[in-house]
């Protein structure tokens, strides 16, 4: 297998990192664990293979090592196949077979220099390079591709260590950046932003190895290093029946309380930024160590609102961080209601948050629920035409409460499903994707409401007996040698259980599936109206550029009176025009939803901290004036350039 | 080729923008008085100071001294940053409004204000960016 023959996958790969937690009891990449470094991950070799083919990286003698320290186990193929239906093992192959054809000569050895040689002496000569092959591998992840700098990257185990690499940067003047998972990069580094939040030359500070969590239950707290992701701190929380308000599985927690702050389906209960974190160990940008609790810090977070607060760096390193945890009731369970219109979905939600009713409660797109639940993106592309065309199903507000408020909701919504309904359109999501022309759903169409006949009427049961669910079933549209192993999963009930889905959130990569996605919206008052303008705003450069723009999920905070909005554009990043179209869209949208009163775009709270909220958001800014509009074209033509640019 | 932040290339550099920048067209007749605090100087580490005072578009005072009484002048907004940073702004390789949202400069001053006047400040750098400089 050449590396050609995988590059067309390699160039989508999404840096999403959830290779590097063990969200699928398989464990994680035995080479990944014992090395470190993102190269010998699988997300890694992906992208190291992709650099080699495309001539940006040359073989080093580590490549070698890199390449030998896989046995093709299998592990990431399960991983990966699940999330993104891609197979990293076919380019580790590739890899090994490039390798295979090389003269000995080739392989370059790497000398050290003065800054490699510092780096070693502080956290010991496995997890310091100056390598240009593992450096390769953090391209498109922190580094900007086709980047000439150079860099190192650096691995500590301890703040002590943080502090001394601080310490050697400013020493050497050189900039120094922080990677917890990579997941934002991931992102942000395919858009126009890619300048604003990459380093051109320096230190990567990569804290996967800073793993020390402990849970004090008495307190209801825990306290995390840096390179612990959300699911690691869920399965730990859980462990003692209390819950964490985190992100997406593969994030890491200190990184996104730092960048976003976050804002998950239950910040309406649990709250968000300030409101979780009690403590944090940070280091500011001379090396000295401090807390959130010293009395006499300065406010390493103070920001001001506008445009000019757009820095998507970090000013500081948290390098420990104190979380409130969350009890568990006995009586959670799901509910979800069904909704044509967002108007009507967005009533419910808000009628539903200005009562506190709902632990978790946001309003979601079809476009989620579909991608989210279906194993493959083909199935969930007929899952939404489904839902779209025959069931009139467009957004759900999606609720887990206790049973009091279940009776509630109940009494409120005209149709709502719960758990079995989840699980039949989870379990039968393929056999549904089949009956896309079938006699059953044309007759759910002609209904006067279908909603109500698929999820509240008589023909529920006929519809949820046609689905066929099982995991049997489900698992005839994976890769046959994935099956046997599929079919397990699919079988433990938590894969079907949507209360410990919204906890440990693995689903959100699918969305990477087919398509790299760019996050658009932000914050905004919890009003109706300022949020289908926001929406409107964000839907109309999408069709200007001929972007896919969606939907994603929208939570009230604080009883209502804030709305957190994640719209989506989708678009191929391996395509240099649909980046173009991105970027466009982008710089439209910010361009739109600044002209709304109240609404701060979502890059505009990043890297402010954890503390925070209130001076930020409050007061509810003004939409920027004509003559306003005018200093943001030229601010974002001094910061990125002129179209033709992007 | 003159030493940057030298007393030859300030005046250089304000010849420069009063010969080529226009004070409409350019410059947006800004009013806005700047001091760049320049740390870490080499050969020695010394802190220089560069000063910047525009009247209606005009470039009326350009100074770049070592002595802190430029301070006294009580200028809108102030810069600070490292040498490798304003290095990088003063030969175009950065924008000053990217360092500053990058953290490599800390700005005091009124940041609204400082919005409006990014892109005529940006066209100064590029404009001072000709000069033959020895960095």
């Amino acid at each position: 297998m050449n590396l050609s023959d995988v590059l067309e996958t390699t160039k989508k790969e999404p840096h999403c990192g959830m290779c590097k937690i063990d969200f699928l009891g398989t464990g994680v990449c035995p080479a990944g664990k014992k090395h470190g470094f993102v190269a010998y991950w699988p997300e890694g070799r992906m992208e190291l293979a992709r650099a080699l083919a495309e001539n940006e990286v040359e073989p080093t003698e580590t490549l070698i090592d890199i390449v030998n320290s896989c046995n093709l186990c299998g592990i990431c193929d399960r991983q990966c196949y699940f999330i993104t239906q891609r197979r990293p093992t076919q380019a580790q192959q590739a890899l090994k077979d490039y390798v295979k054809t090389l003269k000995p000569n080739t392989f370059k050895p790497i000398p050290e220099d003065e800054i490699v040689k510092d780096l070693r002496s502080i956290v010991g000569n496995d997890w310091a390079t100056n390598d240009p092959i593992i450096i390769a591998s953090y391209l498109r992840s922190i580094i900007k591709q086709k980047s000439s700098g150079n860099f190192y990257i650096v691995m500590p185990r301890s703040t002590e260590e943080i502090v001394a690499i601080v310490q050697l940067a400013n020493k050497h003047k050189i900039p120094y950046l922080p990677r917890g998972n990579g997941t934002f990069f991931g992102v942000a580094l395919q858009t126009l932003l890619a300048e604003l939040c990459s380093i051109e030359q320096g230190i990567i500070i990569d804290l996967w190895r800073m793993k020390d969590i402990h849970v004090d239950p008495g307190s209801f707290t825990a306290t995390i290093g840096p390179g612990i992701t959300s699911f690691e701190l869920q399965k730990a929380a859980h462990a003692h029946k209390l819950r964490a308000n985190v992100a997406e599985a593969e994030s890491c927690v200190c990184a996104n309380a730092q960048n976003l702050g976050i804002v998950t389906t239950w910040s309406n209960t649990y709250g968000w930024g300030t409101d979780n974190f009690i403590d944090a160990e940070f280091i500011d940008s001379t090396g000295t160590i401090m807390h959130l609790s010293d009395k006499d810090i300065p406010n390493p977070y103070a920001s001001a609102q506008g445009l000019l607060s757009l820095s998507l760096i970090p000013s500081v390193i948290v390098t420990q961080l104190t979380l409130k945890l969350h009890q568990i009731l006995d009586d959670e369970e799901a509910i979800f209601i069904p909704f044509t219109n967002l108007s009507d979905a967005l009533d419910m939600a808000h009628n539903l948050a200005k009562r506190n009713i709902g632990i978790s409660l946001a309003v979601l797109s079809r476009k989620y629920l579909t991608e989210f639940i279906s194993p493959t993106h083909e199935i969930a592309e007929d899952f939404n035409y489904i839902a779209e065309k025959y069931l009139k199903l467009n957004y759900i507000v999606d609720v887990i409460c206790d049973k009091y408020h279940k009776k509630i909701i109940e009494e409120l919504a005209e149709v709502t499903f719960g758990h079995s309904m989840i699980k039949s359109l989870i379990l039968g999501s393929s056999k549904l994707a089949s009956m896309k022309e079938s006699s059953l759903l044309k007759m759910i169409a002609e209904e006067e409401d279908p909603l109500k006949a698929v999820f509240g009427g008589p023909m529920r049961k006929h519809f949820e007996k046609g689905l066929a669910a099982s995991p049997h079933e489900l698992v005839k549209v994976f890769d046959e040698d994935l099956r046997d192993f599929f079919e397990k999963l699919y079988s433990k009930p938590e894969l079907t259980d949507p209360v410990w889905l919204h906890s440990f959130r693995i689903l959100p990569c699918r969305m990477e599936r087919k398509h790299m996605w760019m996050y658009r919206g932000g914050y905004m008052p919890g009003d109706k109206e300022t949020i289908l303008k926001v929406v409107d705003a964000l839907e109309k450069p999408a069709e200007k550029y001929h972007i896919e723009g969606a939907f994603g999920f929208l939570s009230y905070l604080e009883r209502g009176k804030l709305a957190h909005l994640e719209y989506d554009y989708y678009y191929d990043h391996a395509d240099p025009d649909a980046r173009k179209r991105l970027n466009k869209a982008i710089v439209e949208s910010w361009r739109r939803q600044f002209a709304i009163k109240g609404v701060t775009p979502l890059e505009f709270i990043c890297s402010k901290g954890l503390h925070r909220k209130e001076h930020i958001l409050y007061p509810f800014p003004e939409g920027l004036s004509e003559e306003d509009l005018v200093h943001f074209e030229e601010l974002i033509e001094t910061l990125f350039g002129g179209e033709d640019a992007w | 080729m003159v030493k940057y932040l030298s007393e030859e290339w300030a005046a250089q550099a304000k010849k420069k923008v009063l010969d080529e920048l226009d004070q409409t067209k350019d410059l947006k007749n800004m009013n806005a008085s700047l001091l760049n605090v320049v740390q870490n100087v080499p050969p020695d580490q010394k802190t220089m100071y560069f000063y910047i005072r525009f009247v209606d578009g005009k470039l009326e005072e350009l100074l770049a001294s070592p002595d802190e009484s430029i301070k006294q002048k009580n200028a809108e907004f102030t810069i600070t940053g490292d040498y490798t940073t304003f290095v990088q702004i003063s030969s175009g390789q950065m924008s000053s409004a990217m360092a500053l949202l990058k953290n490599r400069v800390k700005m005091t001053g009124n940041k609204i204000k400082a919005f409006t006047i990014t892109k005529p400040i940006d066209t100064f750098n590029m404009c001072i960016k000709k000069i033959e400089t020895e960095y």
